[in-house]
């Protein structure tokens, strides 16, 4: 048994690795794309059956946005980002728990070592993957800052001038929230990486120790933290963009 | 860098995850939530359209039950004033006819009392003719001689009296 902390590369194409938690993000993402689709082809007016269900998701999250913009233009303006982290996450999250997940790959010696390079990991096993998910939540959030109160109004939040009012205190608070765009990108992505790789540890070791039966409620704890975990990172993303592009009036 | 090596971070795997999920994004947004969300909002317009359809036909239908209430009300009342009418109308006949009945009673009544007495009157001038009659034969048998007729009806008629 040996647990890598790193996905595994199934192979090269040219330079470029292809490890697994890189193919099932694109499994995932083609699932649900292939989902969407065929969504989208059978939308009717009168709903019926599945679009009752996409519907109510949709608009579910869509009321939960608002409620917390209580903005229409806003809420029209952060769903889109929210929606597709929340259903990527969760659906990335349970690919992992597959059956085979961990166990079933390639054979590999490393380092003298043999070990196995399991076709199935969760593309959130991967730093890789909520790195670049932390990164886009966190630019996005800046990004629509500056377009809706204005570069100069939302730098002022970062570069406050030490000869004013609050003199040092604020051009330290400045500096704090500069720090805090990095910990946030931090805190996303480890917070992510850790639950579910802890998670398929976990499964693994399990599965290691008794092979049925017992690791049953460590895989249904697994299933609803991967929803837990989803709806915190697009909450929390929904909450900066929120915070981003409400003007700071001092 | 020796960090992001032993956690597995790869400049290469990195853009790519955020070119994929970039891709993801654009995709739902181009291809799901746009018509989803559009058709929601259709579908929104449209119920509301029919609350208030169906609220204007009800109110329509109270108006109409109202106007209803207020013809028949009407015509109960327009009934009512109707009978009461023919009612008195109907009293008055009848009292105009019994007056009319005891008017032609009364007259009638006359006229047969009238008629009595003329009948009477004519009987009793018959019968005293003819009681003179009677009265002068009985004397022209008993006397055995006539009188002159001139004379003996006075006489008769005097002693009638």
């Amino acid at each position: 048994m040996d647990i890598s902390l790193v996905p595994e590369t199934i192979f090269h194409l040219g330079s470029f690795p292809f490890t697994n938690s890189l193919i099932m993000t694109l499994v995932t993402s083609a699932i649900i794309i292939g989902i969407s689709f065929f969504v989208q082809k059978n939308t009717k007016l009168i709903p019926r059956g599945f679009q009752n269900l996409f519907e109510a998701i949709i608009e579910y999250f869509f009321e939960l946005v608002h409620s917390v913009t209580q903005d229409k233009e806003e809420t029209r303006q952060f769903f889109p980002i929210v929606m597709t982290i929340f259903i990527f996450i969760i659906i990335s999250n349970w690919m992992g728990l597959l059956p085979g997940a961990g166990t079933v790959g390639l054979h590999e010696v490393k380092e003298g070592k043999s070990i196995i390079a399991p076709f199935i990991r969760s593309g959130s096993a991967d730093l890789n993957t909520t790195l670049a998910l932390s990164l886009i939540a966190v630019f996005t959030a800046n990004f629509m800052g500056i377009s809706a109160i204005g570069l100069v109004r939302y730098g002022k939040k970062f570069l406050i001038n030490p000869f004013k009012k609050p003199y040092f205190i604020g051009t330290f608070v400045g500096v704090l929230e500069l720090i805090s765009e990095m910990a946030k990108i931090i805190s996303f992505s480890f917070r992510l990486f850790g639950n579910v790789f802890a998670g398929e540890v976990l499964l693994i070791v399990m599965l290691n120790l008794v092979p049925y039966f017992v690791p049953l409620p460590f895989l249904f704890l697994e299933v609803f933290v991967g929803f837990v975990q989803a709806l915190v990172f697009s909450m929390l993303t929904l909450v900066f963009l929120k915070m981003a592009v409400t003007a700071h009036d001092h | 860098m020796e960090l992001l090596n032993s956690l597995g971070i790869n400049g290469k795997l990195l853009l790519a995850q955020i070119i994929n999920f970039l891709i993801l994004l654009f995709v739902l947004y181009k291809f799901a939530y746009g018509p989803v969300l559009k058709m929601l909002d259709e579908r929104t317009k449209k119920i509301e359209k029919g609350m208030k359809d169906a609220e204007a036909s009800g109110k329509k239908l109270e108006e109409i039950a109202a106007r209803e209430k207020g013809i028949l009300d009407e015509a109960r009342n327009q009934a009512k004033e109707i009978v009461k009418r023919s009612e008195d109308t109907a009293a008055a006949q009848a009292e105009e006819i019994v007056i009319v009945a005891k008017d032609q009673t009364q007259k009638m009544v006359e006229t047969a009392q009238k008629q009595i007495e003329q009948e009477k009157n004519r009987i009793l001038a018959e019968a005293k003719s003819e009681i003179a009659n009677l009265v002068m034969a009985a004397t022209e048998k008993i006397i055995g001689e006539k009188l002159d007729s001139e004379k003996d009806r006075e006489l008769i008629k005097d002693a009638i009296k």
